[in-house]
């Protein structure tokens, strides 16, 4: 009998032990990442993984919302003011924050990182507008600009800001492999191809984080993602929309959609006729089904918008024309252009990922009397192509985040030969883009950009289909904040639920 | 023997010059710039142009091969990634171990299943067995190896919840892509071991052993097989040479870093200096594998012994 209480005693202790082991917190957390990263420079990366990497190791001087809506909050600098004539941004910087080496953060590692910006040949446009830094104090820095650049501010807002000692002290290579921030998250070890490790910073100025670990696993293959997201060894990622079916219908994985200011378009190039005629281009711009094209093609996770400014960006408004289907009004618009259907437009120019665009579009042109063929090219062949203007029409997705500013890559003249693809030149949008960029006044630059996509969309400059969102997967347990515009994210706000 | 193995490793140095300036040439051919493939169509032509001169991009095609060449033979330098700007042999070391292990298992596996089953197949011609192996083989050849990996992955990492479904931290990451390797490549094997031997044991020697009255196994194991066995081997030394240059598409299915993913990641982003060092790097392997192959066949082969003993000519 007394073995037996001991026995039972022992099982209840062993029970116990089990769940305290269940109950204790996890903090771990594993994101899958579709290719590996090159870089974790401060300033010289390229690709948006290594973005949302760096965002939990760096800190910025400030946080704005992409989307331009909120007003900008405080990280670094806990305050600025801009001088009345839009040429001086002066930063008053918090004095308790500390570099993941324990050196503090002072005004010359802000001057030491802005300047590594300038220099960068590769994120050089975030400080696009800044002249010279100024050193006033320790925690005083004065940012003078070459004449008023309103978009300044959100391209300060991604600037990393690394420590000037640590650069010092370590070969370019480490301090780029190595990253010293003073973000939440410092950085532990990174293997090639395979994974990089981050651990909490509890020392950060903004509260210790809830998930202590993180570890980014390579996971090249969209499918095994999400295989792995189902077995709980991946528990955050990015997913492809042909995997939604099956990680909708498990209990354990949520789905969150955050919407991006990429879009997905038909590039006509402007050059060549019948493109240089603004019917032709407007009757192409009604040809095209965009609801048949996002449900064939992003399986319905895509924003239909014939707009180039996403409608959560600064600048977008609903009064701005959008193009629906109609092929009745596309034939109409050819009879009055004069063009004889059926007609041979020319060759639709496309890589292999845009394929099935290109192929959904075509049909489209068809139902109107258009008539193209597909060409398909190898990317870098691709890139070339439609950047000199060897194409009569392109489809393709395109990336211009930041500032709605960005759009001016898309239309104004200094562009041919590089993002404006339609080879559109027209001195008022010249002129209008260029005012847009020295206004400071919210107001007054939203009227500017009222007048530009107006515009825009009257000349049916490109036929842009949609907006593409970003579709992430996590297990149900996990906590994490709605998705602003472009969708990165901060582990920071992530937590487990208990 | 030793003057002819000193002589074919003489022979890799043109190889390995060869295969450098093919390589080279081919990537210089090949449109775009890496500069602009970094950076995009959003960058400024001066980032750009900046960029390519920082790497030596814009210097003169035979500039940049000599100099590409001489800082291997001088410094045994591999040369720095244009895209992640650390030393091309890191890549190479951290990746390669993986490769290697995953040949080497799937060698193992793919030898032991295929010709084993490929001497019954052909000892006992045209009974039930053989007609399962020919069909099952004829399967498995037939199957693509991306969806043989990722049925596997559903059945052992979703369902049954035995197996990691990526990566390459344990050994236990390695099993379920040596199954999708091999089991491909045993299907190759079986059928040529099959049909090698089937060939073998209507030769005449084989009619002159039984003859003389040798018992049916030794007539198999000591006859048949040796000679049968020098097309397996050499079809097994090529493909283990060829798997060196990494299973690209088990590697990207089960998320395994490795050789196959370095190299077409570093051909997509044209990174001259990763994709010319991993070549070079596999260019050796290759060929030592080759000669490994080619000393084998003296031990199975007595003919070809016979000749390496009379200083590399025939008897006649």
């Amino acid at each position: 009998m007394k073995k037996l209480s001991v026995i039972a005693a022992a099982a209840c202790l062993g029970l116990m032990l089990s769940v305290s082991a269940a109950a204790a917190e996890k903090t771990d957390l594993v994101i899958a990442m579709d290719a590996d990263i090159e870089t974790l420079h401060p300033s010289d990366y390229s690709t948006t993984i290594e973005i949302n990497i760096l965002n939990q190791v760096y800190d910025k001087l400030i946080y704005m919302n992409p989307d331009g809506a909120e007003d900008p909050e405080p990280r670094i600098a806990e305050s600025w003011e801009i001088s009345e004539d839009g040429l001086d941004y002066t930063f008053h910087l918090r004095d308790d924050i500390k570099f993941h080496d324990g050196t503090p953060l002072t005004a010359e590692d802000v001057k030491f990182s802005l300047e590594m910006y300038q220099n960068s040949d590769y994120q050089s446009a975030n400080v696009d507008g800044l002249d010279t830094v100024e050193v006033v104090d320790d925690s005083t820095v004065v940012c003078h600009l070459s004449s008023p650049y309103s978009p300044f501010l959100l391209g300060i807002s991604a600037c990393n800001i690394a420590s000037k000692a640590y650069s010092e002290s370590v070969s370019a290579e480490e301090f780029a492999s190595t990253p010293n921030g003073c973000g939440p998250y410092r950085y532990v070890s990174r293997a090639s191809g395979s994974n990089v490790v981050l651990e909490a910073n509890e020392d950060y100025y903004g509260g210790a984080p809830e998930i202590k670990k993180v570890t980014f696993e390579v996971i090249p293959d969209t499918t095994t993602t999400a295989i792995a997201l189902q077995t709980g060894e991946v528990n955050f990622a990015e997913i492809a929309s042909s995997n939604l079916v099956m990680l909708e219908s498990n209990p354990q994985i949520t789905i969150a959609e955050a919407p991006t200011s990429g879009f997905t378009y038909l590039s006509m190039n402007l050059e060549k006729e019948p493109f240089s005629d603004v019917l032709v281009r407007q009757a192409i711009n009604y040809a095209i089904n965009r609801e048949n094209l996002v449900m064939v093609c992003y399986d319905g996770k895509a924003e239909v918008n014939s707009n180039i400014c996403a409608k959560s960006r600064f600048g977008y408004s609903d009064d701005q024309m959008q193009y629906g289907y109609d092929p009745e009004k596309a034939a109409e618009l050819l009879a009055e252009a004069g063009i004889e259907t059926p007609y041979d437009l020319g060759k639709i120019l496309v890589a292999e990922k845009y394929e099935n665009l290109a192929t959904v579009i075509q049909a489209d042109l068809a139902a109107v009397g258009l008539n193209t063929t597909i060409v398909k090219e190898e990317f870098n062949t691709f890139i070339g192509d439609l950047t000199s203007g060897n194409y009569d029409l392109c489809a393709l997705e395109m990336t211009l985040e930041g500032d709605t500013q960005q759009l001016a890559l898309a239309f104004t003249t200094d562009w041919i030969g590089m993002a404006n693809n339609a080879r559109y030149s027209d001195e008022e949008m010249d002129a209008l883009f260029a005012e847009a960029g020295v206004v400071n006044d919210s107001e007054e630059r939203e009227a500017i950009y009222d007048k530009i996509f107006t515009k825009a969309q009257d000349e049916a400059v490109y036929a842009v289909i949609c907006n593409p969102q970003t579709l992430y997967a996590y297990s149900a347990d996990l906590t994490v904040p709605e998705f602003v515009l472009e969708g990165y994210y901060y582990i920071n706000q992530f937590s487990w639920n208990s | 023997m030793k003057k002819y193995v000193l002589k074919r490793i003489l022979y890799m140095i043109p190889v390995l010059l060869g295969v450098a300036f093919l390589v080279f040439t081919i990537l210089s051919l090949t449109p775009g710039d890496p500069g602009s493939i970094i950076l995009g169509i959003t960058a400024k032509p001066e980032d750009i142009a900046a960029l390519n001169a920082q790497f030596g991009y814009d210097k003169p095609f035979l500039v940049r091969f000599f100099t590409y060449i001489g800082n291997i033979i001088f410094h045994f330098d591999l040369g720095i990634s244009y895209s992640s700007r650390q030393p091309v042999i890191n890549d190479i070391i951290a990746r390669f171990p993986n490769t290697f292990l995953l040949a080497v298992f799937s060698m193992i596996v793919s030898a032991v299943i295929g010709v084993s089953l490929g001497i019954l197949s052909a000892i006992r011609q045209y009974s039930v067995l053989d007609h399962i192996c020919v069909v099952v083989a004829l399967v498995f050849a037939s199957i693509p190896g991306f969806w043989l990996g990722l049925m596997l992955l559903l059945l052992f990492s979703l369902k049954l919840g035995w197996l990691p479904s990526f990566g390459a931290a344990s050994l236990k990451h390695f099993i379920l892509p040596t199954i999708t390797i091999s089991l491909t490549s045993a299907a190759g094997l079986l059928r040529l071991t099959r049909a090698s031997m089937l060939e073998t044991v209507r030769q005449e020697y084989i009619r002159t052993a039984k003859a003389k009255g040798a018992p049916e196994r030794r007539v198999i194991w000591k006859h048949a097989l040796r000679n049968a066995l020098i097309p397996v081997i050499t079809t097994m030394g090529t493909s283990f040479g060829a798997s060196l240059g990494g299973a690209i598409i088990a590697e990207t299915v089960f998320a395994m870093p490795g050789m196959g993913t370095l190299l077409t990641n570093a051909i997509r982003q044209k990174d001259v200096p990763v994709v010319m060092g991993a070549t070079l790097f596999l260019a050796v392997l290759f060929s030592v594998v080759v000669l490994v192959v080619d000393i084998l066949y003296a031990f199975i082969d007595p003919r070809i012994k016979a000749k390496y003993q009379n200083g590399g000519r025939s008897r006649e």
